[in-house]
């Protein structure tokens, strides 16, 4: 008797916690899709944009309004000052964005003669510069402390901007550098090794956003401008005079520029 | 009918007064009232006024769903395991309220390669390394001597200060770099340039501990209150 009331108090019990039913599982909104594209492609595809946005922004924004008399500097943020950020640290405001989204990438700027001193490459990604400043080739490894896919790609002085910058700049380890030069790398990392179409789509989306973002900010900074003459926000360009491009004519502009090498690799995978 | 033994009813009197007695000190400690006392401590600086839920978020499903999941992952029925009670914090929680644009040391910069020596030092990668909560204190990290491991090679152009900072470094004064600059440069603070005019020791130590902020109440952004994060989740 004893054992046919435990028996019965024992399923009860598997029975009532069962039929609750569990937490549902966390499966992804891409579970079952198919897999486009090996990591190391997607971050190829945006690296190729950060080239064309990082170009456009420090020849057209950064080197044409300092000829219209803008500022750009490393303390933009500072209310005391009146500035734009210098291409570098527009970079490092997408990578900031980007890690506010849901989009797992990680996005850094090195160099082996970096202005501050704190981001000199070290380790496994000093040994892969060495490669990238011999061939300008990108490198891939994989980051086991971090367990994230790794890729390294030459970033290259492109404009007249990034070598007098540099050159004249009261901290600067180097003041030789001249247009064509691998100046340092840009990091990127995702932790999968490949990719759906829709989470590709969502990594060239984040960085998008992050450029927007961004430029926004930098935006809302004039806006508090005092002292210096605040330029017109529309669809002309510091190379007409005193005008920045709003956000969406930016952003149009990076896109005619690098959506024929995004779409050729998206519309393949298709 | 059955009969009960006296021992019987006395464990079933047991059984019952337990069960009624277990359920109201759950109840009880659940309550916003008693929330002091489910604490494990004091909370932070500036987190007096927070409740438990502001970081501690309920769990997803009920405790018998909880229960079941993480019973059916033990015995490999599942893949994943199911947070008990609240979810973890994440950091995710903390910039809900203290995300700053302006912040010189975002958490995310040190998951860069290059600093995977640093990070085995000082964990920069999440904030609790430096602010565990539960403390009643502002700075929980042992050793403010942190700037060591990234700042060795620093040089100042023109420095303005009447020691420069390569003596400092030199001289291996790591703890002189918060006498100026705090780590995460939110506040609009004038930087000294005579060492005899920066923060003294005591008075640092005392705004780590909790106390007043020495660099001032002048700053570019101000984290939220927990009514102001509220309203963030309802738009």
């Amino acid at each position: 008797m004893k054992t046919i009331i435990k028996l019965f108090s024992a399923s009860a019990f598997v029975l009532a916690l069962n039929s609750c039913g569990g937490v549902p599982e966390e499966k992804t909104a891409d579970a079952g899709e198919e897999k486009a594209f090996a990591v190391a492609e997607v971050l190829e595809m945006v690296a190729k944009e950060n080239d064309v946005t990082r170009t456009l922004y420090t020849k057209a924004i950064v080197g044409g309004g300092k000829k219209q008399g803008m500022k750009f500097d490393e303390d933009w943020r500072k209310d005391d000052v009146e500035a734009g950020p210098l291409p570098a640290l527009f970079l490092r405001g997408i990578a900031t964005s980007i890690r506010k989204s849901p989009v797992p990438l990680g996005l850094y700027l090195g160099s082996d003669f970096p202005v501050n001193a704190a981001n000199k490459f070290e380790g496994k990604q000093a040994e892969l510069f060495t490669q990238i400043k011999k061939d300008q080739k990108p490198q891939f490894f994989y980051d086991e402390g971090q367990k994230l896919h790794t890729a390294m790609f030459a970033d290259l002085a492109s404009a007249g901007a990034c070598v007098s910058c540099h050159n004249k700049h009261p901290q600067t380890s180097k003041s030789d550098w001249v247009l064509g030069d691998v100046m340092g790398a840009t990091t990127w990392q995702y932790p999968k090794d490949s990719l759906t179409y829709k989470e590709t789509v969502a990594v060239l989306n984040s960085y998008s956003q992050g450029t927007v973002d961004i430029y926004m900010e930098y935006l809302d900074e004039i806006k508090a401008f005092e002292e210096s003459e605040k330029p017109e926000i529309g669809d002309k360009w510091p190379a007409e005079g005193n005008y920045l491009p709003t956000p969406e004519v930016f952003l149009d502009s990076v896109r005619k520029l690098s959506s024929y090498e995004t779409m050729k690799h998206l519309v393949a995978a298709k | 009918m059955f009969k009960v033994s006296p021992l019987r009813k006395r464990q079933f009197t047991g059984g019952i007064i337990g069960l009624v007695l277990g359920v109201s000190i759950f109840y009880v400690l659940t309550l916003d009232a008693t929330e002091d006392y489910v604490s494990i401590g004091p909370m932070n600086t500036g987190h007096e006024e927070l409740n438990c839920y502001a970081c501690h978020a309920d769990a997803k499903g009920n405790l018998m769903q909880q229960l079941q999941s993480n019973i059916s992952y033990a015995v490999g029925a599942r893949e994943e395991s199911a947070d008990f009670g609240t979810q973890d914090v994440t950091l995710n929680n903390c910039y809900e309220c203290h995300d700053r644009p302006n912040d010189r040391h975002p958490t995310h910069r040190f998951e860069e390669p290059r600093f995977s020596d640093a990070v085995k030092n000082i964990d920069a990668t999440t904030c609790i390394t430096c602010h565990s909560e539960h403390h009643g204190e502002r700075v929980s990290v042992e050793y403010i001597n942190y700037c060591m491991n990234c700042h060795q090679e620093l040089v100042v152009e023109n420095d303005p200060l009447d020691i420069s900072h390569e003596d400092l470094i030199a001289k291996e004064e790591w703890f002189t770099c918060i006498q100026c600059h705090d780590f995460h440069g939110n506040h609009r603070y004038e930087v000294p340039e005579k060492m005899k005019d920066t923060i003294p020791m005591s008075t640092i130590q005392a705004y780590l501990d909790g106390g007043e902020d020495p660099f001032g109440y002048d700053k570019k952004y101000y984290a939220l209150s927990q009514e102001e994060w509220l309203k963030t989740l309802e738009d």
